[in-house]
Protein backbone atom coordinates (compact mmCIF):
# COMPACT_ATOMS: atom_id res chain seq x y z
CA UNK A 1 0.00 0.00 0.00
CA UNK A 2 2.92 2.34 0.62
CA UNK A 3 3.97 2.32 -3.00
CA UNK A 4 0.36 2.18 -4.08
CA UNK A 5 -0.45 5.64 -2.69
CA UNK A 6 2.12 7.64 -4.72
CA UNK A 7 1.31 5.46 -7.77
CA UNK A 8 -2.37 6.18 -7.29
CA UNK A 9 -1.64 9.89 -6.94
CA UNK A 10 0.40 9.83 -10.13
CA UNK A 11 -2.39 8.04 -11.93
CA UNK A 12 -4.89 10.57 -10.67
CA UNK A 13 -2.69 13.41 -11.89
CA UNK A 14 -2.35 11.97 -15.36
CA UNK A 15 -6.03 11.06 -15.35
CA UNK A 16 -6.73 14.79 -15.02
CA UNK A 17 -4.43 15.16 -18.05
CA UNK A 18 -3.49 18.72 -17.29
CA UNK A 19 -0.85 19.57 -19.78
CA UNK A 20 0.94 22.81 -19.09
CA UNK A 21 1.51 24.62 -22.35
CA UNK A 22 4.45 26.94 -22.23
CA UNK A 23 2.51 30.03 -23.40
CA UNK A 24 2.22 33.10 -21.26
CA UNK A 25 -0.79 35.31 -22.04
CA UNK A 26 0.23 38.87 -22.71
CA UNK A 27 -1.31 42.25 -23.49
CA UNK A 28 -1.82 43.13 -27.13
CA UNK A 29 0.40 45.54 -29.03
CA UNK A 30 0.89 48.92 -27.41
CA UNK A 31 -0.30 50.74 -30.54
CA UNK A 32 -3.80 50.41 -29.17
CA UNK A 33 -4.98 53.48 -27.32
CA UNK A 34 -7.39 51.42 -25.25
CA UNK A 35 -4.89 48.71 -24.30
CA UNK A 36 -5.54 49.34 -20.65
CA UNK A 37 -8.41 51.53 -19.51
CA UNK A 38 -9.86 51.91 -16.03
CA UNK A 39 -11.98 48.78 -16.33
CA UNK A 40 -10.86 46.84 -19.39
CA UNK A 41 -7.70 45.46 -20.92
CA UNK A 42 -6.81 43.84 -24.21
CA UNK A 43 -5.04 40.48 -24.57
CA UNK A 44 -3.39 38.81 -27.52
CA UNK A 45 -5.37 35.85 -28.82
CA UNK A 46 -3.64 32.49 -28.14
CA UNK A 47 -3.05 31.43 -31.73
CA UNK A 48 -1.21 28.13 -32.37
CA UNK A 49 -1.32 27.26 -28.67
CA UNK A 50 -4.22 24.84 -28.33
CA UNK A 51 -3.69 23.11 -31.69
CA UNK A 52 -3.73 19.68 -30.16
CA UNK A 53 -7.13 20.21 -28.58
CA UNK A 54 -9.59 20.78 -31.40
CA UNK A 55 -12.55 19.55 -29.38
CA UNK A 56 -11.92 21.55 -26.25
CA UNK A 57 -13.65 24.68 -24.95
CA UNK A 58 -10.99 27.26 -24.31
CA UNK A 59 -11.78 29.55 -21.40
CA UNK A 60 -10.06 32.64 -20.09
CA UNK A 61 -9.48 32.65 -16.35
CA UNK A 62 -9.11 36.03 -14.66
CA UNK A 63 -7.91 35.91 -11.07
CA UNK A 64 -6.50 38.07 -8.34
CA UNK A 65 -2.83 37.26 -7.69
CA UNK A 66 -3.65 35.67 -4.30
CA UNK A 67 -5.67 32.94 -6.05
CA UNK A 68 -2.82 31.81 -8.28
CA UNK A 69 -0.85 29.46 -5.96
CA UNK A 70 -3.76 27.24 -4.93
CA UNK A 71 -5.81 27.52 -8.07
CA UNK A 72 -8.04 24.53 -8.69
CA UNK A 73 -8.65 23.90 -12.39
CA UNK A 74 -11.47 21.48 -11.72
CA UNK A 75 -13.88 24.09 -10.45
CA UNK A 76 -16.14 24.58 -13.42
CA UNK A 77 -17.19 27.82 -15.07
CA UNK A 78 -20.61 29.08 -14.10
CA UNK A 79 -20.37 27.90 -10.52
CA UNK A 80 -20.60 30.52 -7.77
CA UNK A 81 -16.89 30.08 -7.08
CA UNK A 82 -16.15 31.19 -10.62
CA UNK A 83 -18.99 33.64 -11.24
CA UNK A 84 -18.12 37.09 -12.53
CA UNK A 85 -20.74 38.72 -10.35
CA UNK A 86 -19.04 37.33 -7.22
CA UNK A 87 -15.62 38.54 -8.27
CA UNK A 88 -13.51 39.52 -6.37
CA UNK A 89 -15.38 39.36 -3.05
CA UNK A 90 -16.60 35.76 -2.83
CA UNK A 91 -14.89 34.35 -5.89
CA UNK A 92 -11.20 34.94 -6.31
CA UNK A 93 -11.34 34.16 -10.02
CA UNK A 94 -13.85 34.00 -12.82
CA UNK A 95 -13.97 32.31 -16.19
CA UNK A 96 -15.22 33.92 -19.35
CA UNK A 97 -14.71 34.35 -23.10
CA UNK A 98 -15.52 30.75 -23.86
CA UNK A 99 -14.65 29.71 -27.42
CA UNK A 100 -13.28 26.83 -29.52
CA UNK A 101 -10.12 26.41 -31.54
CA UNK A 102 -11.92 27.67 -34.66
CA UNK A 103 -11.61 31.22 -33.40
CA UNK A 104 -7.92 30.94 -32.66
CA UNK A 105 -6.83 29.95 -36.15
CA UNK A 106 -3.24 28.91 -36.72
CA UNK A 107 -1.32 30.61 -38.23
CA UNK A 108 -2.64 34.00 -37.28
CA UNK A 109 -4.31 35.63 -40.32
CA UNK A 110 -1.94 38.30 -41.54
CA UNK A 111 -3.07 41.94 -41.49
CA UNK A 112 -5.95 41.27 -39.12
CA UNK A 113 -6.16 42.61 -35.65
CA UNK A 114 -6.98 39.63 -33.44
CA UNK A 115 -7.35 40.56 -29.82
CA UNK A 116 -9.49 39.78 -26.80
CA UNK A 117 -11.02 42.71 -24.97
CA UNK A 118 -11.57 41.71 -21.36
CA UNK A 119 -14.35 43.72 -19.75
CA UNK A 120 -16.37 44.76 -22.78
CA UNK A 121 -19.79 43.34 -21.87
CA UNK A 122 -21.66 45.82 -19.74
CA UNK A 123 -25.17 44.45 -20.26
CA UNK A 124 -24.73 41.27 -18.20
CA UNK A 125 -22.43 42.66 -15.50
CA UNK A 126 -25.14 42.63 -12.84
CA UNK A 127 -27.09 39.66 -14.18
CA UNK A 128 -26.60 36.69 -11.86
CA UNK A 129 -27.97 34.39 -14.53
CA UNK A 130 -24.87 35.08 -16.62
CA UNK A 131 -21.93 34.04 -14.42
CA UNK A 132 -19.60 33.78 -17.40
CA UNK A 133 -20.17 37.41 -18.34
CA UNK A 134 -17.16 39.29 -19.71
CA UNK A 135 -18.00 42.25 -17.55
CA UNK A 136 -15.94 45.33 -16.76
CA UNK A 137 -13.37 44.81 -14.05
CA UNK A 138 -14.39 46.35 -10.75
CA UNK A 139 -11.02 47.71 -9.60
CA UNK A 140 -7.65 48.63 -11.05
CA UNK A 141 -6.24 45.24 -10.06
CA UNK A 142 -3.65 43.81 -10.44
CA UNK A 143 -5.01 40.71 -12.17
CA UNK A 144 -3.44 37.56 -13.58
CA UNK A 145 -4.95 35.56 -16.43
CA UNK A 146 -4.47 32.22 -18.09
CA UNK A 147 -6.23 30.12 -20.69
CA UNK A 148 -7.75 26.79 -19.73
CA UNK A 149 -8.98 24.07 -22.13
CA UNK A 150 -11.89 21.96 -20.91
CA UNK A 151 -13.11 18.81 -22.60
CA UNK A 152 -16.45 17.59 -21.24
CA UNK A 153 -15.94 19.90 -18.29
CA UNK A 154 -12.61 18.23 -17.50
CA UNK A 155 -9.50 20.42 -17.68
CA UNK A 156 -7.11 19.07 -20.28
CA UNK A 157 -4.58 21.82 -20.87
CA UNK A 158 -3.67 25.20 -19.50
CA UNK A 159 -1.24 27.97 -20.25
CA UNK A 160 1.05 29.68 -17.78
CA UNK A 161 -0.26 32.52 -15.69
CA UNK A 162 0.40 35.94 -17.09
CA UNK A 163 2.35 38.68 -15.40
CA UNK A 164 0.20 40.84 -13.12
CA UNK A 165 -1.83 43.30 -15.18
CA UNK A 166 -2.71 46.62 -13.54
CA UNK A 167 -5.34 48.87 -14.99
CA UNK A 168 -5.30 52.66 -15.16
CA UNK A 169 -6.65 54.82 -12.37
CA UNK A 170 -8.19 58.17 -13.00
CA UNK A 171 -7.18 60.89 -10.60
CA UNK A 172 -9.89 63.29 -9.56
CA UNK A 173 -9.94 66.51 -11.56
CA UNK A 174 -9.29 68.65 -8.52
CA UNK A 175 -7.23 71.81 -8.11
CA UNK A 176 -4.20 69.83 -6.97
CA UNK A 177 -4.06 67.48 -9.92
CA UNK A 178 -4.88 70.12 -12.52
CA UNK A 179 -3.31 73.41 -11.44
CA UNK A 180 -5.15 76.25 -13.16
CA UNK A 181 -3.42 79.24 -11.66
CA UNK A 182 -1.74 81.12 -14.43
CA UNK A 183 1.91 80.62 -15.16
CA UNK A 184 2.51 84.29 -14.56
CA UNK A 185 2.31 87.06 -17.09
CA UNK A 186 4.14 86.76 -20.35
CA UNK A 187 6.89 89.21 -21.19
CA UNK A 188 4.90 90.65 -24.06
CA UNK A 189 2.04 91.65 -21.85
CA UNK A 190 4.32 93.34 -19.33
CA UNK A 191 6.13 95.26 -22.06
CA UNK A 192 2.83 96.32 -23.60
CA UNK A 193 1.44 97.57 -20.29
CA UNK A 194 4.61 99.41 -19.38
CA UNK A 195 5.04 101.16 -22.70
CA UNK A 196 1.39 102.16 -22.97
CA UNK A 197 1.39 103.52 -19.42
CA UNK A 198 4.47 105.62 -20.10
CA UNK A 199 3.05 107.01 -23.32
CA UNK A 200 -0.23 107.84 -21.64
CA UNK A 201 1.58 109.58 -18.81
CA UNK A 202 3.56 111.67 -21.30
CA UNK A 203 0.36 112.67 -23.08
CA UNK A 204 -1.31 113.67 -19.83
CA UNK A 205 1.72 115.74 -18.94
CA UNK A 206 1.52 117.39 -22.34
CA UNK A 207 -2.17 118.15 -21.85
CA UNK A 208 -1.40 119.64 -18.45
CA UNK A 209 1.31 121.82 -19.96
CA UNK A 210 -1.12 122.97 -22.62
CA UNK A 211 -3.80 123.91 -20.09
CA UNK A 212 -1.32 125.71 -17.86
CA UNK A 213 -0.25 127.87 -20.79
CA UNK A 214 -3.80 128.25 -22.06
CA UNK A 215 -4.24 131.60 -23.67
CA UNK A 216 -0.71 132.63 -22.78
CA UNK A 217 0.92 134.16 -25.79
CA UNK A 218 4.11 134.65 -23.86
CA UNK A 219 5.16 131.07 -24.54
CA UNK A 220 7.06 131.06 -27.80
CA UNK A 221 5.37 134.22 -29.03
CA UNK A 222 7.95 134.91 -31.64
CA UNK A 223 7.28 131.78 -33.61
CA UNK A 224 3.52 131.92 -33.52
CA UNK A 225 1.83 132.25 -36.81
CA UNK A 226 -1.32 133.93 -37.84
CA UNK A 227 -4.28 132.10 -39.17
CA UNK A 228 -4.27 131.77 -42.93
CA UNK A 229 -6.33 134.44 -44.65
CA UNK A 230 -8.62 132.09 -46.45
CA UNK A 231 -10.19 130.60 -43.38
CA UNK A 232 -12.53 133.21 -42.05
CA UNK A 233 -12.34 136.77 -43.06
CA UNK A 234 -14.97 139.06 -41.77
CA UNK A 235 -15.05 142.61 -42.96
CA UNK A 236 -17.18 144.82 -40.89
CA UNK A 237 -18.35 147.63 -43.00
CA UNK A 238 -20.31 150.37 -41.39
CA UNK A 239 -23.35 151.48 -43.32
CA UNK A 240 -22.39 155.12 -43.83
CA UNK A 241 -19.14 154.25 -45.69
CA UNK A 242 -20.92 152.40 -48.46
CA UNK A 243 -24.08 154.44 -48.58
CA UNK A 244 -22.50 156.94 -50.83
CA UNK A 245 -21.53 154.58 -53.66
CA UNK A 246 -24.89 152.83 -53.46
CA UNK A 247 -26.71 156.10 -53.65
CA UNK A 248 -24.89 157.06 -56.80
CA UNK B 1 9.06 134.27 -41.52
CA UNK B 2 8.62 132.30 -44.71
CA UNK B 3 10.73 129.50 -43.37
CA UNK B 4 8.69 129.08 -40.21
CA UNK B 5 5.56 129.31 -42.32
CA UNK B 6 6.87 126.43 -44.40
CA UNK B 7 7.67 124.56 -41.22
CA UNK B 8 4.16 125.07 -39.97
CA UNK B 9 2.72 123.94 -43.28
CA UNK B 10 4.82 120.82 -43.13
CA UNK B 11 3.59 120.18 -39.59
CA UNK B 12 0.02 120.74 -40.75
CA UNK B 13 0.52 118.31 -43.58
CA UNK B 14 2.02 115.74 -41.27
CA UNK B 15 -0.81 116.09 -38.79
CA UNK B 16 -3.42 115.72 -41.51
CA UNK B 17 -1.62 112.65 -42.78
CA UNK B 18 -1.37 111.29 -39.25
CA UNK B 19 -5.07 111.78 -38.70
CA UNK B 20 -5.92 110.11 -42.00
CA UNK B 21 -3.93 107.07 -40.92
CA UNK B 22 -5.66 107.09 -37.53
CA UNK B 23 -9.04 107.21 -39.23
CA UNK B 24 -8.25 104.27 -41.45
CA UNK B 25 -6.79 102.27 -38.58
CA UNK B 26 -9.91 103.04 -36.58
CA UNK B 27 -12.05 101.50 -39.31
CA UNK B 28 -9.72 98.51 -39.50
CA UNK B 29 -9.87 98.05 -35.74
CA UNK B 30 -13.65 98.15 -35.80
CA UNK B 31 -13.77 95.60 -38.58
CA UNK B 32 -11.29 93.32 -36.86
CA UNK B 33 -13.11 93.47 -33.54
CA UNK B 34 -16.48 92.82 -35.18
CA UNK B 35 -14.92 89.75 -36.76
CA UNK B 36 -13.72 88.49 -33.40
CA UNK B 37 -16.97 89.21 -31.61
CA UNK B 38 -18.87 87.27 -34.26
CA UNK B 39 -16.97 84.19 -33.02
CA UNK B 40 -16.45 82.35 -36.31
CA UNK B 41 -14.95 79.31 -34.57
CA UNK B 42 -17.74 78.96 -32.05
CA UNK B 43 -15.46 78.99 -29.02
CA UNK B 44 -17.33 81.60 -27.01
CA UNK B 45 -19.25 79.07 -24.82
CA UNK B 46 -15.93 77.76 -23.53
CA UNK B 47 -14.91 81.23 -22.44
CA UNK B 48 -18.33 81.95 -21.02
CA UNK B 49 -18.05 78.88 -18.83
CA UNK B 50 -14.75 80.05 -17.40
CA UNK B 51 -16.73 83.08 -16.22
CA UNK B 52 -13.89 85.20 -17.47
CA UNK B 53 -14.64 86.31 -20.98
CA UNK B 54 -12.78 89.62 -20.79
CA UNK B 55 -11.20 88.96 -24.17
CA UNK B 56 -14.62 89.52 -25.66
CA UNK B 57 -15.09 92.68 -23.58
CA UNK B 58 -11.79 93.91 -25.00
CA UNK B 59 -13.05 93.26 -28.52
CA UNK B 60 -16.32 95.08 -27.83
CA UNK B 61 -14.40 98.10 -26.54
CA UNK B 62 -12.28 97.87 -29.67
CA UNK B 63 -15.34 98.25 -31.88
CA UNK B 64 -16.38 101.51 -30.25
CA UNK B 65 -12.85 102.82 -29.99
CA UNK B 66 -12.41 102.23 -33.69
CA UNK B 67 -15.47 104.35 -34.49
CA UNK B 68 -14.35 107.03 -32.08
CA UNK B 69 -10.90 107.14 -33.66
CA UNK B 70 -12.43 107.55 -37.08
CA UNK B 71 -14.74 110.37 -35.97
CA UNK B 72 -12.04 112.12 -33.99
CA UNK B 73 -9.57 111.91 -36.84
CA UNK B 74 -12.02 113.86 -39.01
CA UNK B 75 -12.38 116.42 -36.21
CA UNK B 76 -8.62 116.59 -35.99
CA UNK B 77 -8.18 117.20 -39.69
CA UNK B 78 -10.73 120.02 -39.61
CA UNK B 79 -9.12 121.51 -36.51
CA UNK B 80 -5.65 121.43 -37.99
CA UNK B 81 -6.72 122.94 -41.27
CA UNK B 82 -8.75 125.69 -39.56
CA UNK B 83 -6.07 126.18 -36.88
CA UNK B 84 -8.87 126.51 -34.36
CA UNK B 85 -7.64 126.28 -30.80
CA UNK B 86 -10.95 125.21 -29.33
CA UNK B 87 -11.50 122.46 -31.84
CA UNK B 88 -8.02 121.14 -31.32
CA UNK B 89 -8.37 121.22 -27.54
CA UNK B 90 -11.63 119.27 -27.77
CA UNK B 91 -9.92 116.89 -30.16
CA UNK B 92 -7.00 116.32 -27.80
CA UNK B 93 -9.16 115.73 -24.76
CA UNK B 94 -11.50 113.31 -26.53
CA UNK B 95 -8.53 111.53 -28.06
CA UNK B 96 -7.03 111.06 -24.63
CA UNK B 97 -10.24 109.51 -23.38
CA UNK B 98 -10.32 107.19 -26.37
CA UNK B 99 -6.65 106.44 -25.78
CA UNK B 100 -7.42 105.39 -22.23
CA UNK B 101 -10.18 103.03 -23.35
CA UNK B 102 -8.06 101.49 -26.04
CA UNK B 103 -5.23 101.05 -23.54
CA UNK B 104 -7.61 99.19 -21.26
CA UNK B 105 -8.71 96.99 -24.14
CA UNK B 106 -5.15 96.10 -25.16
CA UNK B 107 -3.99 95.31 -21.66
CA UNK B 108 -7.10 93.24 -20.95
CA UNK B 109 -6.69 91.21 -24.13
CA UNK B 110 -3.02 90.55 -23.41
CA UNK B 111 -3.62 89.64 -19.76
CA UNK B 112 -6.56 87.40 -20.44
CA UNK B 113 -4.67 85.52 -23.10
CA UNK B 114 -2.16 84.44 -20.47
CA UNK B 115 -5.02 83.10 -18.42
CA UNK B 116 -6.18 80.61 -21.05
CA UNK B 117 -3.94 77.61 -20.42
CA UNK B 118 -4.47 73.97 -21.44
CA UNK B 119 -5.18 73.03 -17.84
CA UNK B 120 -8.01 75.55 -17.67
CA UNK B 121 -9.78 73.96 -20.61
CA UNK B 122 -9.00 70.47 -19.36
CA UNK B 123 -10.56 71.13 -15.98
CA UNK B 124 -13.58 72.75 -17.59
CA UNK B 125 -14.04 69.89 -20.03
CA UNK B 126 -13.79 67.24 -17.33
CA UNK B 127 -16.18 69.07 -15.04
CA UNK B 128 -18.79 70.14 -17.55
CA UNK B 129 -18.82 67.92 -20.61
CA UNK B 130 -22.06 65.90 -20.57
CA UNK B 131 -22.63 66.73 -16.94
CA UNK B 132 -26.03 65.38 -15.98
CA UNK B 133 -26.91 66.87 -12.60
CA UNK B 134 -26.90 70.62 -13.08
CA UNK B 135 -27.70 72.80 -10.12
CA UNK B 136 -29.42 75.79 -11.64
CA UNK B 137 -30.30 77.34 -14.95
CA UNK B 138 -26.98 79.11 -15.29
CA UNK B 139 -25.09 75.88 -14.65
CA UNK B 140 -27.31 74.09 -17.18
CA UNK B 141 -26.73 76.78 -19.79
CA UNK B 142 -22.97 76.67 -19.39
CA UNK B 143 -22.91 72.88 -19.39
CA UNK B 144 -24.92 72.72 -22.60
CA UNK B 145 -22.64 75.32 -24.17
CA UNK B 146 -19.51 73.41 -23.24
CA UNK B 147 -20.94 70.07 -24.37
CA UNK B 148 -22.11 71.37 -27.75
CA UNK B 149 -18.85 73.20 -28.35
CA UNK B 150 -16.71 70.18 -27.53
CA UNK B 151 -18.83 67.88 -29.67
CA UNK B 152 -18.48 70.26 -32.59
CA UNK B 153 -14.76 70.74 -31.96
CA UNK B 154 -14.00 67.03 -31.82
CA UNK B 155 -16.07 66.30 -34.89
CA UNK B 156 -14.78 69.07 -37.10
CA UNK B 157 -11.13 69.09 -36.07
CA UNK B 158 -10.77 65.31 -35.72
CA UNK B 159 -9.38 65.56 -32.25
CA UNK B 160 -10.17 64.24 -28.78
CA UNK B 161 -9.83 65.85 -25.38
CA UNK B 162 -7.42 68.69 -24.64
CA UNK B 163 -4.16 66.74 -24.87
CA UNK B 164 -5.54 63.49 -26.26
CA UNK B 165 -8.00 60.65 -25.53
CA UNK B 166 -5.96 59.71 -22.47
CA UNK B 167 -7.43 62.78 -20.73
CA UNK B 168 -10.59 60.72 -20.32
CA UNK B 169 -8.61 57.88 -18.74
CA UNK B 170 -6.19 59.82 -16.60
CA UNK B 171 -8.87 61.80 -14.81
CA UNK B 172 -12.34 61.18 -13.47
CA UNK B 173 -14.97 63.37 -15.05
CA UNK B 174 -18.65 64.23 -15.11
CA UNK B 175 -18.79 62.27 -18.36
CA UNK B 176 -17.52 59.14 -16.61
CA UNK B 177 -20.37 59.25 -14.10
CA UNK B 178 -23.02 58.64 -16.74
CA UNK B 179 -20.98 56.78 -19.35
CA UNK B 180 -19.24 53.57 -18.28
CA UNK B 181 -15.60 53.15 -19.11
CA UNK B 182 -16.13 49.85 -20.91
CA UNK B 183 -18.69 51.32 -23.34
CA UNK B 184 -17.16 54.78 -23.57
CA UNK B 185 -13.43 54.84 -22.87
CA UNK B 186 -13.71 58.27 -24.53
CA UNK B 187 -16.68 60.14 -25.97
CA UNK B 188 -18.28 58.91 -29.18
CA UNK B 189 -17.18 62.02 -31.05
CA UNK B 190 -13.57 60.92 -30.62
CA UNK B 191 -14.29 58.12 -33.09
CA UNK B 192 -13.66 58.59 -36.79
CA UNK B 193 -17.12 59.21 -38.22
CA UNK B 194 -18.60 58.43 -41.60
CA UNK B 195 -20.73 60.80 -43.63
CA UNK B 196 -23.87 59.95 -41.65
CA UNK B 197 -22.31 60.85 -38.32
CA UNK B 198 -21.89 57.36 -36.88
CA UNK B 199 -18.56 55.73 -36.07
CA UNK B 200 -16.86 53.91 -38.92
CA UNK B 201 -15.89 51.05 -36.60
CA UNK B 202 -17.17 51.31 -33.06
CA UNK B 203 -15.14 48.39 -31.70
CA UNK B 204 -12.02 49.76 -33.32
CA UNK B 205 -12.73 53.09 -31.71
CA UNK B 206 -13.23 51.56 -28.26
CA UNK B 207 -10.06 49.51 -28.60
CA UNK B 208 -8.13 52.56 -29.70
CA UNK B 209 -7.00 51.21 -33.05
CA UNK B 210 -5.09 53.94 -34.91
CA UNK B 211 -7.24 55.17 -37.74
CA UNK B 212 -10.57 54.56 -36.04
CA UNK B 213 -10.28 57.15 -33.32
CA UNK B 214 -8.83 60.65 -33.03
CA UNK B 215 -5.50 60.45 -31.33
CA UNK B 216 -4.53 64.10 -31.09
CA UNK B 217 -5.74 66.72 -28.66
CA UNK B 218 -7.94 69.70 -29.43
CA UNK B 219 -5.86 72.30 -27.65
CA UNK B 220 -4.31 73.59 -30.87
CA UNK B 221 -7.73 74.06 -32.39
CA UNK B 222 -8.76 76.13 -29.38
CA UNK B 223 -5.64 78.13 -28.72
CA UNK B 224 -5.01 79.03 -32.36
CA UNK B 225 -8.11 81.21 -32.82
CA UNK B 226 -7.88 82.57 -29.28
CA UNK B 227 -4.29 83.62 -29.75
CA UNK B 228 -5.14 85.32 -33.03
CA UNK B 229 -8.03 87.07 -31.31
CA UNK B 230 -6.03 88.25 -28.33
CA UNK B 231 -2.93 89.28 -30.19
CA UNK B 232 -5.01 90.92 -32.91
CA UNK B 233 -6.77 93.12 -30.41
CA UNK B 234 -3.77 93.72 -28.17
CA UNK B 235 -0.95 94.33 -30.61
CA UNK B 236 -2.88 96.07 -33.36
CA UNK B 237 -4.29 98.33 -30.68
CA UNK B 238 -0.78 98.91 -29.37
CA UNK B 239 0.44 99.92 -32.83
CA UNK B 240 -2.46 102.32 -33.26
CA UNK B 241 -1.78 103.83 -29.86
CA UNK B 242 1.89 104.39 -30.61
CA UNK B 243 1.00 106.18 -33.82
CA UNK B 244 -1.73 108.16 -32.04
CA UNK B 245 0.81 109.18 -29.39
CA UNK B 246 3.01 110.77 -32.03
CA UNK B 247 0.08 112.51 -33.71
CA UNK B 248 -1.21 113.83 -30.39
CA UNK B 249 2.19 115.17 -29.40
CA UNK B 250 2.43 116.88 -32.74
CA UNK B 251 -1.07 118.30 -32.32
CA UNK B 252 -0.22 119.63 -28.85
CA UNK B 253 2.87 121.33 -30.27
CA UNK B 254 0.81 122.76 -33.15
CA UNK B 255 -1.85 123.98 -30.73
CA UNK B 256 0.72 125.82 -28.66
CA UNK B 257 1.99 127.56 -31.77
CA UNK B 258 -1.42 128.89 -32.93
CA UNK B 259 -1.84 132.58 -32.34
CA UNK B 260 -4.80 133.00 -30.05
Amino acid sequence: TRTMVPLLLMLLATAHGQVKLGYKPKLASSDLGGLRTTSTFVLEQPHCVFDKYPNADIWLVVAVPEAVPNFNNSVGPGTPERAFQEFPTNALAYMTLNTTLLNYACPKPPGELTVLRVGSETSCAKNNLRPTCNGPLPSPGPYRVKFLALEDSEPTAETDWSKPITLRTGTAAGPSSIPVTGSGHSGGMIALTAILSILFAVLLAGLLAMLVFWGSDACGGSSTFSKPETVSVRRYNTHHVYDQPAAR
Amino acid sequence: MAKSDDGIHILQGLLVFGNVVIGMCGIALTAECIFFVSDPHGLYPLLEATENDDIYAAAWIGIFVGFALFALSILGIIGVLKSNRTLLLVYIILMLITYAFEMASCITAATQRDFLTPNLFLKQMLERYKKSDTENNNDKWMTEGVTKTWDKLMLQNHCCGVRGPSDWQDYTSAFRITHSDADFPWPRNCCVMDAQGSPVNLDGCKLGVPGYYNKNGCYDAISGPMNTHAWGVAWFGFAILCWTFCVLLGTMFYWSRIEY
